[in-house]
């Protein structure tokens, strides 16, 4: 039994860290080579992983794609140490709208235009923060969609991840205010409601109090063990 | 037609939570008072004077600025809406 419960809380861990690590704003810092237009043919098994179609566009099924391509600086430990070493990323950009994952990007158009400005050579280098959401993935063809582009001086910046240490404080709050709803509802609606069922039990007869005894102790597996 | 689902979503799950937290925010309230009545009369009996107690502070909490306040989870996600919009856009 403690093993299927840890299996299932890595399971969980792991389901809701990825979804975070998907969704949640990153940094790259990156030199942009080029800019590209291709035509892509979705799949079932690829199309989650895209955008709608342009927010003033209609939805088809097969359309074409922007892609910032790029030589990007590597990191250890999801961008926290940045490395010597670089290597080729390739973004979308694509409109989020007013729909998922929640960016509001209505502006692909003008960061193509800002990509495109700020392309450079491996001999004269314009660095710059791109900030991205998403997963590259070679064999499901996917890209990480491109948000944000800022240049900087040099490849060696700082940048701080205002908006995830923000978003993880709120989600904290979140988490401790759900967890207190759940303490006040137990104690101020379950509780007595199973005192009043137990005390009518008792007239009717001892073992049916039991069940009260097993629900409690079913509810007791849901609250941290002391 | 992207904005009216946002609209539509936003609605329910803005409701959801007010709804959560008023009766929250109202349970918590009512249990202060309850307290506070058994701290201020010890091992007292009188269960109807307990209750009028509990009513008048509750009649007093509704009145207060406190449950309005919880209208804010109307106004704070619109904020936040537009404030990434803005940001993702124009900087």
């Amino acid at each position: 039994m403690r093993r299927i419960k840890t299996a299932f809380f890595i399971l969980v861990f792991v389901i809701v860290g990825g979804f975070l690590h998907y969704v949640l704003p990153q940094h790259d810092i990156v030199r942009i080579t080029s800019t590209e237009v291709i035509r892509t043919d979705f799949n079932w098994l690829n199309r989650p992983f895209y955008a709608q179609a342009d927010s003033g566009a209609s939805e088809l099924a097969t359309r074409d794609l922007r892609l910032i391509n790029t030589e990007k600086r590597r990191t250890w430990l999801l961008g926290f140490f940045p490395r010597d070493s670089t290597r080729v990323m390739v973004y979308r950009n694509e409109d989020t709208g007013w729909i998922w994952p929640p960016y509001f990007k209505f502006d692909s158009s003008d960061l193509q235009a800002q990509a495109a400005a700020n392309v450079s050579t491996n001999a004269n280098p314009q660095w710059a923060v791109l900030t991205h959401y998403g997963w590259r993935n070679k064999y499901l063809s996917i890209y990480p969609n491109a948000i944000g582009i800022r240049p900087v001086e040099g490849p060696d910046v700082t940048v701080i991840p205002w908006f995830n240490i923000v978003f993880f404080f709120f989600l904290a709050i979140a988490w401790g205010f759900l967890r207190a709803v759940w303490r006040q509802f137990r104690e101020r609606t379950i509780d007595p409601t199973m005192d009043d069922i137990e005390e009518q039990w008792d007239t009717v007869g001892h073992h049916l109090s039991e069940r009260r005894g097993r629900f409690r102790r079913w509810l007791d597996t849901w609250r941290a063990k002391k | 037609m992207g904005f009216v689902r946002l609209t539509i979503v936003g609605l329910i799950v803005m409701t959801a939570a007010y709804f959560l937290i008023s009766i929250y925010s109202r349970s918590v309230r009512r249990e202060k008072l309850e307290k506070r009545w058994a701290a201020e009369h010890p091992g007292a009996t009188d269960m109807a004077a307990r209750a009028a107690y509990v009513e008048k502070g509750m009649a007093e909490y509704h009145a207060s600025l406190r449950p309005k306040l919880i209208l804010l989870v109307y106004v704070i996600p619109v904020i936040v809406v537009a404030a990434i919009h803005i940001v993702t856009t124009y900087y």
